[in-house]
């Protein structure tokens, strides 16, 4: 039996976790759903001995856990498959899965490759991959990978096994063996801990479903008789998901944007669509499903073989970022902050100022330092940026206040439009909503014309007055009368649904 | 939730209240403070304890040769910045003197002509490592090994390992003369290292290039051409690596084909201990300037102290783990500071309200 008792922990300018206490029994699937930024990944690296609690205490059958590092947890038999697959590709699926144990299998130096195969056959059979040990990993799909990494975490006789969104890279088939194998997992007496935001999937396999919500236990409750929607109301604290923003006042027959037949080998086909003034375009999808690849060539950042990109009626010659901010107004906002969008070491200042440098020169050709101090302080005080000033480096704030920083720095440089790829991902739900409404003034007030790239469904749901809906590198559908009427959630994510079907 | 406030206003003053009594504590955080105190102490330490420091031939003397590995410093410093590194930088150096020396001496030219074309040289030799490291996209240490080879080669090949003695003396008054008793070099090296200062401070392209050095891909998707930042700093470093091979030659009186064999460790260790991270997008200048006499010191040090000449190599690899090692420790209790940091957290709340 695994206890977290009492358990907090703090970031720079966030409480990440406040005195959370969850039990998780042998046998029993326990999932932890909540929204992002909910505190469930703080939660598995706490347990995982990756971070340490600065209150609290996590107590395994009794015996209070210090843990120092993840293999001081593999050491107590827990064991974390993560949400990034990390095998070596060059690697056979047998030495994937006995890594950590090669020693186990070496005498005088050497390797025994026909030993070491035949154990990992073992907990190849297990997960159900109907493979040979001596498979090459590299050419495997994203579902068998996963299989290989819960092998890995079987053959180090995990007792409590964590899968954090293990189901978000698989189809739905692999899906139902990955869930399968989890019950049977359970069953044998294996302690599994299933983060999850796919409520289905929790519903489908899961013993109990704990709830975290701005880093606090909202509540867990027995699978039995538990609705969806009970699930989603705790998660987000009230009832409907969707908040009616009204109407946009869209100019239909201005089109800043025309994509016209775009097709790059390998991935787009001839896709086309248009972005009209003062307009949320939503960019539905799954991850991988061709969004962030288009916004690229949109940027120009990846080049397209043939189709023509038009820009306020003409076409448009992009072959870079800096083409699309300094000849066209046209920002990108990108889906992965900390690696792409941000200069982590960096302060706020440097951070929100990089896009217009050059327009903040003096009579003598230098940057002011004043106006550079007095755009980031607008931006601090317009979109409430948490920070102690405009000197703090980025990578101090929390994920929602290192999101409006990289926002920021576009609204500096007075886009016309704006491509906003996964805004809200780890970012906690009050930060959220102020991004959405963020957004959405963007294009009511100030008529910036505006590509929202999300796989969050409320929030596409939310924001965009059109949807395209993206599988497999295609626009298979599109819903287009959202600014008129007003439909419920329901309505909206069953026709999406239906198109990804 | 709270109202968002697009409309372009007034800035508060909320955010401007800062500490104000803490800034001597902010200088000495400061990560070039430590070299600059390490240089005061040491210049300080030599005025006590040996005689024939305080002089001013000596002084000259440290002085002119801190100025050249300035410059030495400034070549490695320009592609540390972004991320990169140059190991061809003594290659290019040599190439520079045998330049100048060849056009000089062999042909007889006046160093009119000869400045301006070693110069070029240089520019070019940073132009290949940028230009190939740009479209091939392999990392730069690679292709600087590689092209360091390259114009070593050419420098044996060209002057076949002999000195070209041929220089006009008018050529010499860049390396040995002296204003008001400063040396040329310096004052030049002072000059250089003001504009780089302003340059990083106040200029587009110089931010850009700590931008760049940053994050590369964020540069990038923030509209930055980073491949023309990266080019260009490899430019500027075969261009300072010219200047201090120039300077050399003026110096000597003699163009040595054998100049920037002992760049590569003068470069790196200069450049790191003057506060360049090895990871990019940071370089102090007063950092540099103090590690380019601190070096010089420690060399001269040595000399007075009869270390023999030929473990020279061995002080300075050790000093420049020194110097990681600290910068390390620093970053370690920097970051162990923030993570565990609560009461900070709780401090910096009610600013940020």
């Amino acid at each position: 039996m695994l206890d977290i008792k009492q358990v907090s922990k703090f970031f720079p300018g966030v409480k990440a976790l406040d005195r959370v206490s969850l039990t998780f029994h042998p046998g029993h699937v326990h999932a932890i759903v909540g929204e992002n930024g909910a505190g469930k990944s703080t939660l598995i690296k706490i347990i995982c001995g990756i971070y340490a609690p600065d209150e609290g205490e996590v107590v395994l059958n009794g015996e209070k856990l210090a843990l120092k590092s993840y293999s001081d947890a593999l050491e107590k038999k827990i064991s974390l498959v993560s949400q990034e697959i990390q095998v070596i590709p060059k690697s056979t699926i047998a030495e994937n899965i006995m890594l950590d144990k090669l020693e186990r299998f070496t005498r005088r130096g050497a390797i025994n490759w026909k030993q070491l195969n035949r154990e990992a056959e073992k907990f190849i059979q297990m997960v159900g991959l109907n493979l040979p040990p001596d498979t090459e990993v590299g050419g495997l799909s994203a579902a068998q990978k996963q299989l290989i990494m819960i092998a890995k975490s079987l053959s180090a006789d995990a007792q409590i096994l964590i899968l954090d969104e293990p189901t978000s890279a698989l189809t739905r088939h692999e899906t139902d063996n990955l869930l399968k194998l989890m019950r049977k997992l359970a069953d044998d007496g294996v302690t599994i801990i299933f983060v999850n935001h796919k409520l289905e999937e929790v519903l489908s396999v899961s013993d109990r479903v704990s709830v975290l919500r701005d880093g606090q236990h909202v509540g867990t409750r027995d699978i039995e008789g538990l609705k969806k929607e009970d699930i989603v109301k705790m998660m987000i604290g009230r009832d409907a998901r969707t908040m009616y923003l009204g109407q946009l006042d869209i100019d239909w027959n201005t089109t800043v944007l025309e994509a016209r037949g775009i097709s790059r080998a390998g991935t787009f086909k001839n896709v086309s669509f248009s972005l009209h003034k003062g307009e949320i375009l939503g960019f539905y999808g799954l991850v991988g499903s061709g969004r962030t690849e288009l916004a690229r060539i949109l940027i120009g950042e990846d080049r397209k073989d043939s189709g023509e990109i038009i820009i306020n009626g003409q076409v448009a010659h992009i072959s870079s970022m800096a083409d699309s901010l300094y000849k066209y107004r046209m920002g990108y906002v990108s889906e992965n902050r900390k690696e792409l969008g941000l200069l982590l070491n960096s302060t706020i200042q440097t951070n929100v100022t990089i896009t217009v440098w050059n327009r903040l020169l003096n009579r003598l050709g230098a940057i002011s330092l004043k106006q550079e101090r007095a755009v980031t302080e607008r931006y601090i005080e317009a979109l409430d940026i948490k920070a102690t000033g405009p000197d703090q480096i980025v990578n101090d704030l929390s994920g929602g206040n290192q999101q409006k920083v990289s926002i920021s720095k576009w609204l500096a440089a007075d886009c016309d439009i704006l491509i906003i790829d996964e805004p809200t991902i780890g970012v906690d739900v009050g930060a959220k909503e102020y991004i959405h409404k963020l957004i959405w003034d963007l294009a009511k007030v100030e008529g910036k014309s505006i590509i929202l790239i999300s796989s969050d469904m409320p929030e596409i749901v939310n924001l965009a007055r059109r949807i395209l809906i993206f599988k497999e590198f295609e626009i298979v559908g599109e819903i287009d009368n959202l600014n008129t009427r007003q439909f419920t959630y329901e309505e909206v994510s069953q026709t999406i649904g239906q198109y990804l079907a | 939730m709270a109202e968002v406030n697009l409309n372009k206003t007034a800035v508060s003053p909320k955010t401007k209240s800062r500490n104000g009594s803490n800034s001597l504590m902010k200088l000495f955080k400061r990560n070039d403070m430590g070299v600059v105190i390490a240089t005061a102490l040491l210049f300080l330490i030599f005025a006590l304890v040996t005689e024939s420091f305080f002089t001013r031939y000596n002084l000259f003397n440290i002085s002119r040769t801190a100025g050249l590995y300035v410059f030495i410093a400034m070549g490695q410093m320009i592609v540390l910045v972004i991320g990169g590194m140059n190991l061809s930088l003594g290659g290019i150096g040599g190439l520079v003197v045998v330049a100048a020396g060849y056009t000089m001496d062999s042909l007889g030219w006046s160093p009119w002509i000869s400045v301006p074309i070693a110069l070029s040289v240089g520019l070019l030799a940073g132009a290949f490592n940028g230009i190939i490291i740009v479209k091939s996209k392999i990392n730069s240490f690679i292709i600087t090994l590689a092209s360091l080879f390259i114009f070593t080669g050419l420098v044996t090949g060209i002057s076949q390992g002999f000195p070209y003695t041929n220089i006009p003396k008018s050529f010499t008054l860049m390396g040995r003369g002296s204003l008001f008793g400063v040396p040329y070099t310096f004052v030049l090296a002072i000059a250089t290292l003001l504009i780089m200062a302003y340059v990083f401070k106040f200029t587009v392209v110089g931010r850009r290039i700590l931008a760049t050095g940053g994050n590369l891909e964020a540069a990038q998707l923030s509209g930055i051409r980073t491949d023309r930042i990266v080019f260009l700093c490899h430019v500027l470093s075969g261009l300072f690596a010219a200047i201090a091979g120039l300077l050399w030659v003026s110096r000597m009186g003699s163009a040595q084909p054998a100049t920037g064999s002992d760049w590569l460790i003068i470069s790196f260790a200069v450049a790191i201990i003057g506060g360049t991270a090895l990871t990019g997008g940071e370089a102090s200048m007063l950092a540099l300037l103090a590690s380019a006499i601190l070096l010089t010191l420690i060399k001269n040090g040595l000399i007075m102290l009869n270390v023999n000449v030929y473990f020279e190599q061995t002080f300075l690899g050790l000093i420049i783990l020194l110097a990681v090692s600290i910068d390390r420790i620093r970053a370690m209790i920097h970051s162990s500071a923030r993570k565990f940091g609560r009461r900070d957290v709780t401090e910096a709340k009610p600013l940020a309200e």
